[in-house]
């Protein structure tokens, strides 16, 4: 089963196709890393799901189910732009009202359990605005996470937080997927983050899906590569560009593309007179794969 | 560690998730100072008025005062669409006025916050939201209601005015009165829908229905014999609801009120249902 499938949905906005005939399919259990650049349409995907927006056109389902079916969204958590909490009201109180609009049975043991998953125990009783960026962020995760939802729609959940409020919110996310069995999707521009918990990808340009793609298959479709320095790195160049397809000079390093056996390279090298002082086995990253694909859609 | 979540959707019925809704709405209601705040305006406006109406002229000359019996603080003696006097218009009538505009903050801060996101993510219909925020700032208008009702005693009490009246045209009047909250809140909950991008205009809207200034501009031009017309409208039946009322008034409150709540919440779900949330 799917936990979104999508099929055709377009929105416009005064004329202009924010979204146009886009299809998209999220796996249950899937943490999808929903990427495009700014204005794709990523977000007007995630309010569209959450029923903040009317499509024009197209459907949405969610579990195989319509997404306006009262059942399935009471299952379904987001946080889109913000947390949407009252500013003067407290995070206790914030998380109460959304705990009473779920119809929760134990509302004080739910919210003690969100608070304890984002490790924000101690700070109940803050006012919603005097909490920092980091904690808002934490705090619409919480709140997206009362009543144990099936599916979580966040939207860029980790922009604006430092180092440390970053490995939380991946340590957050990695946790309620596996340990709570709940799918969710990620709009973000920080790919280096998103690769690090992403099962899936979908990439989006001009409000269409231009592909998605798993995990591994992102990973088969990543070329690998090897970083080498000598003290020639011209004359070294030359002979590897003799025996190697693709060997580029890029960021100070010779680099030589898709081969795996890199005792090779270096025992070519010194057959031929070239000693490596310095050698790196890297892999294509999803930003790079990412900025390929989009140059290669530009036709650059 | 609990266990991981099933796939199973259950649909909520419409009476669990309007109880729901309502429960979001009155622990609001309850636990912010907005509804407290306007509680307190509802009781002091009629005991400011008739107090200091009743006091000495600075030159010490006895003063008139606005009301020469307490209860007309609460509503004319028959009904007035248009005034001659502040005195007329300056009753109950005007907690649909503060009513307005604390509808307008209690409305606005859910598209102000962000929160309205929250509600319409999960399982919660255009229709259950129009139907709770319209019981619930009735509920908050009839309360102010009550508290205009001690506020005018006891202003009454300080002016020692008179307080002969009759107590069951009184009592259908007040009834009347808070009857007409729910069509008033719905008309309220409608226009704040509309405006829901321009918290300014939705006030601003609110405050202009609120004064009946639509209403009273139609009663100035076919003057009072325009009455039992104009009581199809909101304004008009709170205006019938006056110290002369009798079962009649109270139906036909019961009658326009149900109408335009049913109306307003039609409209408001429909439009609601067919434009972004925000």
């Amino acid at each position: 089963m799917n936990a979104i499938e999508i099929r055709d949905l377009s929105k416009s906005f005064r004329g202009m196709y924010a979204l146009d005939h886009l299809n998209m399919t999220v796996p249950v259990g899937a943490i999808y890393g929903f990427i495009g650049e700014n204005g794709s349409g990523k977000s007007t995907t995630e309010k569209l799901v959450c029923g903040h927006l009317v499509p024009d056109e197209g459907e949405i389902k969610l579990f195989s189910k319509a997404y306006t079916d009262p059942g399935v969204r009471v299952r379904v958590g987001a946080l889109i732009e913000n947390a949407g909490c009252f500013p003067n009201s407290s995070v206790w109180m914030n998380l109460m009202m959304q705990a009473i609009n779920l119809d929760l049975e134990n509302r004080e043991g739910e919210i003690r359990r969100v608070l304890k998953i984002v490790r924000m125990e101690d700070s109940a009783k803050i006012k919603f605005k005097s909490c920092s960026l980091g904690m808002k962020q934490r705090i619409g995760i919480a709140m997206a996470l009362l009543g144990s939802p099936a599916l979580l729609i966040l939207d860029e959940p980790i922009n604006g937080l430092d180092a440390d409020g970053m490995r939380i919110m991946r340590e957050i996310l990695v946790d309620i997927t596996k340990n709570y069995g709940c799918t969710v999707v990620i709009a973000s521009h920080l790919l280096g983050e998103l690769e690090k918990i992403a099962t899936h990808y979908g990439i989006i340009r001009q409000g269409k899906m231009i592909q998605e793609l798993s995990a591994e298959d992102m990973d088969g479709r990543c070329r690998i590569f090897t970083s080498i320095k000598t003290k020639d790195m011209q004359g070294a160049g030359n002979i590897l560009k003799a025996k190697f397809e693709d060997v580029r000079e890029e960021e100070g390093y010779l680099r030589v593309y898709d081969v795996d056996d890199t005792e090779s390279i270096v025992d070519y090298l010194l057959q031929n007179g070239h000693v490596v002082s310095e050698i790196r086995k890297n892999k294509v990253g999803l930003e790079e794969y990412y900025i390929e694909l989009m140059q290669a859609k530009e036709g650059k | 560690m609990e266990a991981r979540n099933e796939l199973k959707f259950v649909s909520p019925s419409f009476f669990s998730r309007l109880k729901s809704m309502l429960g979001v709405d009155f622990y609001r209601l309850f636990h912010t100072p907005l509804f407290y705040i306007f509680l307190i305006i509802a009781a002091f406006i009629p005991a400011l008025i008739l107090g200091t109406t009743a006091m000495d002229n600075p030159d010490g000359t006895m003063a008139q005062p606005l009301y020469s019996n307490a209860w007309n603080a609460i509503a004319a003696n028959t009904p007035l669409y248009t005034f001659s006097d502040i005195g007329e218009y300056a009753n109950m009538n005007m907690v649909f006025i503060f009513g307005g505009i604390m509808v307008s903050i209690f409305i606005g801060h859910d598209y102000k916050s962000g929160y309205v996101k929250q509600l319409f993510t999960t399982h919660a219909k255009k229709q259950d939201y129009m139907i709770s925020k319209s019981i619930t700032c009735a509920f908050a208008m009839s309360c102010m209601c009550i508290t205009y009702l001690l506020g005018s005693v006891a202003g009454g009490l300080f002016a020692g005015s008179d307080f002969s009246v009759n107590v069951g045209s009184l009592i259908i009047a007040i009834v009347s009165k808070m009857i007409m909250s729910l069509g008033w809140a719905s008309l309220y909950t409608f226009l704040n829908v509309i405006f829901r991008k321009y918290f300014g205009v939705s006030i601003a809207s609110s405050f202009l229905f609120g004064t009946g200034l639509p209403i009273i501009a139609i009663g100035m031009i076919f003057g009072n014999a325009a009455g039992s017309f104009l009581n199809i409208f909101l304004y008009g039946s709170s205006v019938y609801a006056c110290l002369s009322s009798n079962i009649v008034t109270l139906i036909i409150c019961l009658i326009v009120s149900a109408l335009w709540t049913a109306i307003y919440n039609v409209l408001g779900t429909k439009l609601l249902s067919k434009s972004d949330v925000y």
